[in-house]
């Protein structure tokens, strides 16, 4: 009887480890914090699925795509990655992801200029899955303190009117610029610039059209507005200036839309607007996805659960909750799926972030985005620190640098 | 015993000719696992990142380019500025470490109550993780919310905020300090057994003949020590040469290249922007400058063990 029942225990144990190892194992990264809304995807997905083992990894911004793209390089690669859209083209240049599978009906849904983001060559290499616009946070407590009148700054000398006056106040930064070794320092520099009516490259020949005279005004302004922006902005990055923002040490600064959550509690009296315009142009912004992709894989079991993931990850339903609930600009025209009153509709607050789309601007698509990055770095830097020469100096030689960027 | 012992000992050449090994032979046997881990760990891949950099190795290809790299690496000036900053970084540092590490060796070799105290109180920057060390210090340095600004503001040292990472040269030397914070422990622990292996009888004749501390510690301590601390200059300035990790959480080469060493900035072309053959081309620099200095280093090693006659 003994014997039986040891049989009958190892028999069951074997028969469970021939169950596991049936089983598909689909390794996950997902970039940046933990978002309810996708771990409620991925539980159905498990419950629907379980033969296939989904793990999850979350890694900080900072090292994400690094990692995700050094596995894969090094023959190891994840499944499925949340990434930046940006690094999609180098990845599919070096034949290491697979194109997404977005049935044709979905196309038309998505908001104007988003497939843009993961498209080359006429294939889409990402599941498009967070998309955002920027807009200007302000501190209407500080700015009435300051003696003026909490309104939208509508054109950059009104912007540096404001933080001049926050500054000379009390010494509160007046504005938080991004100078930091980070991809946002690049993207506030965007915002502004595609607010002056600047742009980086040609999207028909590629050819670079950094070398501008709205780039140097855009460049003149960050020059102009230093003196009243944080200490050291070579130090920060934009999502670290919520915390100089919740502090009431920062009087504005520009941000997606999350940022309202982020700081609803400890800035209550906070104004929205549109990024101020330049000499040259209308307000704008960059609009930046970021996706899923799907990493080319030995085993085809494993690429069709990543697609399979993707998909379900980024249907309509998951991101309307991922949207309406992360503070995401809405990535979908929700209306054609059939949601009859989107969370952005009749919401001025919203609205904002909405209109950017059809003026916004697109993250240069280039396959060494590094390199552009560090281009857009040292300009912003050498404007920053007061080195590498004059504002007409820096941009030249930015735009001379792009040009050897592949 | 003794004698059994090296009648087993002087056997073994003669079983391994039993087993038909000639003595080379068994000797080649006893050094294979030692000669193939070194291949292993260190000849291969030093060979195969000597083979890439004469490569333009990406991620999924490459192709030989000859010494493309190499013409391409030393006909940059900025290459010379990073091969100067890293060895003023080195010596710096290496020499900080050595001079706080002596002195503290001096103090924890001190026979005051609590000794054993203060000698485990000095572990903490070298045992804990260097990356929440550095995330500590990324604290201490911050402008608005760190220690160090705050108490600068407080006793009247600084007007305002003052953002330690943000600009090159306050960047630079705060990574010092953090690089020196982490360093100096083991020094300090290397000096120490060191100076407690020193003969009593010549601190005890020496006092006899009305020799002060300073002096004692100047003609005495430092020159039966030298040894130790010419090691410990050569083995803290390899180390520090290829530092990576605290420049790399704090300011991650920046602001605008002000803290990249050579190991930042192959890193950097290799990992960063996935320039596999132009990172190996500066790995074989970084291997290349750091043999020339540690045979220098050995020589002068060599010269101060026979002025002192350490065999």
């Amino acid at each position: 009887m003994k014997h039986t029942r040891t049989l009958l225990l190892a028999a069951t144990l074997l028969g469970g480890t021939a169950v596991a190892a049936g089983a598909t194992e689909l390794s996950v990264i997902l970039c940046g914090d933990a978002r309810p809304a996708d771990q409620a995807v991925v539980d159905k997905f498990q419950a629907d699925n379980p033969d296939i083992k989904v793990s999850i990894e979350q890694v900080p911004w900072g090292t994400c795509q690094d990692k995700a793209m050094t596995l894969a390089a090094a023959g190891n690669p994840v499944g499925l990655a949340y990434i930046g859209s940006r690094t999609l083209l180098k990845l599919s240049k070096d034949d290491l992801i697979v194109p997404a599978e977005i049935s044709a009906d979905m196309v038309d849904k998505y908001q104007p200029g988003v497939l843009k983001t993961v498209s080359s060559g006429g294939k889409y290499w990402g599941y498009p899955h967070a998309f955002s616009t920027k807009a200007l946070y302000i501190n209407c407590d500080l700015v009435t303190k300051a003696g003026m009148e909490c309104k939208a700054p509508e054109t950059w000398a009104d912007m540096i009117a404001m933080a001049k006056a926050i500054k000379e106040k009390d010494g509160v930064a007046g504005i938080g610029i991004a100078g930091k070794d980070f991809d946002n320092t690049m993207h506030m520099f965007l915002d502004f610039l595609y607010s002056n009516g600047g742009s980086v490259l040609n999207a028909d020949t590629g050819e670079v059209t950094l070398d501008s005279p709205q780039t140097r005004e855009t460049l003149q302004m960050y020059a102009d507005i230093l003196p009243y922006a944080e200490e050291g902005p070579t130090a920060w990055e934009r999502d670290q200036m919520k915390d100089l923002f919740n502090d009431q040490k920062l009087g504005m600064y520009v941000s997606g839309p999350w940022a309202r959550g982020q700081s609803k509690d400890a800035v209550p009296n906070m104004l929205v607007a549109p990024v101020p315009h330049g000499p040259s142009g209308a307000s704008g912004t960059i609009l930046i996805t970021d996706s899923l992709a799907v990493f080319k894989q030995k085993d085809p079991a494993v690429q069709a659960a990543a697609q399979k993931l993707a998909a379900a990850m980024s249907s309509g339903d998951a991101q309307y909750d991922l949207d309406s609930s992360w503070g995401l600009t809405p990535i979908f025209q929700y209306e054609k799926l059939g949601v009859e009153k989107p969370y952005y509709m009749d919401d001025p607050f919203w609205a904002i972030f909405v209109n950017g789309i059809s003026t916004g601007g697109p993250e240069p698509m280039v396959t060494d985005f590094k390199s552009l990055q560090g281009v857009f770095t040292a300009m912003i830097q050498g404007v920053m620190l007061g080195e590498g020469g004059s504002v007409d100096e820096l941009v030249t030689q930015a735009a001379a640098d792009l040009a050897e960027v592949k | 015993m003794s004698d059994q012992m090296v009648s087993d000992t002087a056997s073994a050449p003669a079983v391994a000719r039993r087993r038909g090994l000639s003595e080379t032979w068994f000797a080649w046997l006893l050094i294979a696992p030692a000669v193939l881990f070194t291949a292993v760990i260190v000849a291969w891949p030093l060979l195969e990142t000597v083979r890439l950099s004469f490569t333009d190795a990406t991620i999924n290809s490459e192709s030989w380019v000859g010494l493309a790299n190499y013409h391409e690496l030393l006909g940059s000036a900025k290459f010379y500025v990073v091969v100067g900053r890293t060895f003023f970084w080195m010596a710096l540092s290496v020499s900080l470490k050595l001079v706080v590490g002596l002195i503290g060796a001096s103090l924890l070799a001190a026979a005051v109550p609590g000794r054993a105290l203060f000698r485990a109180l000095i572990m903490p920057p070298w045992v804990i993780p260097i990356a929440i060390g550095c995330i500590g210090w990324l604290w201490l340095y911050n402008g608005q919310f760190g220690f160090i600004s705050g108490m600068g503001q407080r006793l009247g040292l600084l007007d305002g905020p003052f953002e330690f990472l943000a600009y090159k040269r306050s960047a630079f030397y705060s990574a010092i300090v953090t690089d020196v914070w982490v360093g100096t422990p083991m020094v300090s622990l290397f000096f120490l057994a060191a100076m407690q292996g020193v003969n009593r009888d010549l601190y005890e004749a020496a006092w006899v003949d009305g020799a002060g501390r300073w002096y004692r510690f100047r003609r005495i301590t430092i020159p039966q020590i030298m040894p130790t601390i010419i090691s410990m200059a050569l083995l803290s300035a390899i180390w520090t040469f290829n530092s990576f990790d605290i420049i790399y959480i704090l300011t991650q080469g920046g602001p605008r290249g002000g803290t990249t060493t050579m190991i930042i900035d192959a890193y950097k072309t290799a990992f960063g922007n996935y320039n596999l053959g132009e990172g190996a081309t500066r790995a074989v620099a970084i291997v290349v400058l750091l043999g020339l200095f540690s045979l220098a280093y050995l020589n002068i090693l060599n010269r101060v063990n026979r002025h002192y006659g350490v065999k």
